[in-house]
């Protein structure tokens, strides 16, 4: 990205300070978004989620596997990003690795909930075929196409996005299968069963300029930023999972202020999108 | 004709079409206004071979025949036949003003990136001094370049010509060019701004300054008087230095004072999105346009962000088309 002169950075600021950033949004406003679903063919489900000029891809995957030793009653989701050289000059080669892995963990934090599974926004009993011996195992993928501020915002939509277009094929399993043996399957490839994604959650990251708050930070806000905070709000209003980036200490009284705010942008931020995901599956249908 | 995928705007059915039909009437203005010839790669053109023609820029020879090898319009200058690209990079001409971007600060020069194949070079002689004194750069000068112009900071400042090894030169002596502050800057493509008599443009009413640069950077920002440095008294320069020292180290609430009030700040916004929409369509970049496209937001009543909305998009097409198929009917 191009640096930017000091009388720049103070408009920038100056402009969040007032309540009109350089493209005429408030502080709390998101920038159009566009969903397109489907866009894989070969994948179970994918999604395009376009954020002004931010532009991120997510598919999924499903694979018949073994499920973990330690809990055998549900299936495994594995969430990994690439940030793709076309993005921004910075990626190119293994530039893009750091950005990538923060992304993956970021998300894996706020889908996932913790290594015992509790507090998931993503429902892992449902990938359960046969408990103790096979499950689905989802691979989210999700590639940076075009940077231009709040990835993790654009990701958490478009891997809403994905799995609300997923289509998990029907499983027969051949009944009287011992306790050592694989069980036979049956995998169908006409019926498809739908995921569940009522669960999943979306992320809002709020940035931090100056002594303001903003949602949806363009690359240029973002070189201004002290600190980020991103939450992870499910349709119940609950908190699914949090992260904090940048170097800037915050005040604890900050923090529950930034969380009360993202809370109440998910509620509009979850009906747009929702609203936006079905005009693209009717889109698709089409 | 763009493509409608192109504009990465969430339109609807009844948008596309509307917006559909705007650019094929556009198209059918164009047609009619000039039929130039306009070749695409591989189109013979035609020549007659007994002048010796001389074979340009975008020309190829093909079994005798002169074939384009870019797609534009064949411009013929005496014995000269070549073909001009629409949609080419940006070439400089001498007497363009261009807005640039400082990249590093080199022995006695600037290196400005402007959007072009190279970084310009802005001498430091051609670059007027703050005491305003005309002098011989000294090496002290040398040594405070930086306080004239730091990397990262916008620069408006004139075409002076090629040097004999291709580097691209500028000037900026008059007091219209110089440091750009308390603004935005904006990329368009260059093809959009095409060269006119004034590319600085003062809009009183709303105290905003304008700088529609060649090469496809456009500044938008509060208006700033032109400081005449002759002028200025001996007396008021350490006052200066002083209001300098105090910005570094003054505090938020101060900062916020002496900043750009609302009301310009809604201005620069609504131009700025203004161009946005003109460029992703493809329009001419001109002041008129501009201020017809921020005057049509302002009686729609629409939100400064709307602006970047679909439906505006659509209206601002609509516009166009209007306001061409009206200077049409005036000039015949």
């Amino acid at each position: 990205m191009v640096g930017l002169s000091v009388g720049e950075k103070h408009f920038i600021q100056g402009g969040i300070a007032q309540d009109l950033r350089t493209d005429g949004r408030k502080r709390l406003t998101y920038r159009p978004i566009s969903v397109e679903t489907g866009v894989i063919p070969q994948a179970n489900g994918s999604a395009r989620i376009r954020m002004g000029t931010t532009d991120v891809i997510a598919s999924v995957k499903a694979e018949l596997g073994k499920p973990d030793l330690f809990q055998p009653d549900k299936g495994r989701v594995i969430i990994n990003v690439d940030c793709s050289p076309t993005a921004a000059p910075v990626f190119e080669g293994r530039g893009g690795e750091e950005l990538s892995t923060e992304l993956s963990v970021a998300l894996q934090r706020c889908l996932l909930g913790s290594k015992s599974g509790t507090g998931a926004g993503i429902d892992r009993s449902s990938l359960l075929v046969v408990e103790g011996k096979l499950c689905w195992d989802l691979y989210i993928d999700g590639l940076v196409v075009s940077s231009d501020g709040n990835l993790l915002d654009a990701l958490g939509a478009a891997i809403k996005a994905a799995l609300s277009n997923t289509g998990i094929p029907k499983v027969n399993v051949a009944t009287a299968a011992s306790a050592d043996e694989q069980p036979e399957v049956d995998i169908s490839d006409e019926e498809f069963l739908q995921f569940d994604t009522s669960g999943i959650p979306v992320i809002v990251t709020l940035t931090k300029v100056g002594r303001h708050y903003i949602v949806d930070a363009t690359s240029e806000e973002e070189s201004q930023m002290s600190s980020a905070v991103s939450v992870s709000v499910n349709r119940n209003g609950h908190i699914c999972g949090l992260t904090k980036r940048g170097g800037a200490g915050l005040d604890p009284s900050v923090i529950l202020d930034m969380i009360s705010v993202s809370k109440h942008v998910s509620e509009q931020l979850m009906n747009k999108l929702d609203s936006e995901i079905s005009a693209a599956e009717a889109d698709e249908a089409e | 004709m763009r493509e409608l995928r192109d504009l990465q705007l969430p339109l609807n059915q009844t948008q596309k079409i509307r917006l559909r039909r705007a650019l094929l009437q556009l198209q059918e203005l164009a047609c009619k206004m000039n039929s130039s010839a306009s070749v695409t790669v591989a189109d013979t053109i035609p020549v007659n071979h007994e002048d010796g023609v001389l074979k340009g820029h975008g020309t190829s020879e093909l079994d005798g025949e002169v074939v384009a090898t870019l797609c534009g319009i064949v411009e013929r200058v005496n014995k000269l036949v070549y073909v001009r690209a629409l949609r080419a990079r940006y070439k400089p001409e001498v007497g363009d003003i261009i807005v640039g971007r400082v990249t590093e600060v080199a022995p006695k020069r600037w290196r400005l990136e402007i959007n072009f194949s190279q970084d310009a070079v802005l001498m430091l002689s051609s670059m007027n001094l703050p005491d305003g004194i005309q002098r011989r750069r000294t090496a002290v000068d040398e040594l405070n370049m930086r306080s004239i112009f730091e990397e990262s900071d916008v620069i408006c400042a004139e075409v002076r010509g090629f040097q004999h090894e291709g580097s691209l030169h500028l000037q900026a002596r008059s007091q219209k060019y110089g440091k750009l502050e308390r603004g935005q800057l904006l990329t368009v493509p260059p093809y959009l701004v095409k060269r006119r008599k004034q590319h600085f443009h003062h809009l009183e009413r709303i105290a905003v300054d304008l700088i529609l640069g060649c090469n496809g950077f456009i500044w938008v920002g509060e208006h700033v008087e032109a400081r005449d440095n002759m002028v200025e008294d001996q007396e008021t320069k350490p006052e200066q230095l002083n209001s300098k020292l105090n910005r570094i180290s003054m505090s938020l609430e101060e900062q916020e004072r002496i900043c750009t009030p609302l009301e310009t700040r809604q201005s620069i916004c609504r131009i700025v999105n203004a161009v946005r929409v003109l460029s992703s369509l493809g329009f001419s970049l001109n002041v008129e346009v501009i201020m017809e496209t921020v005057e049509l937001s302002v009686s729609l009543n629409l939100d400064i962000h709307e602006m970047l909305g679909a439906e505006f998009c659509v209206q601002t097409a609509e516009r166009e088309v209007e306001r061409r198929s009206s200077l049409s009917k005036k000039k015949g």
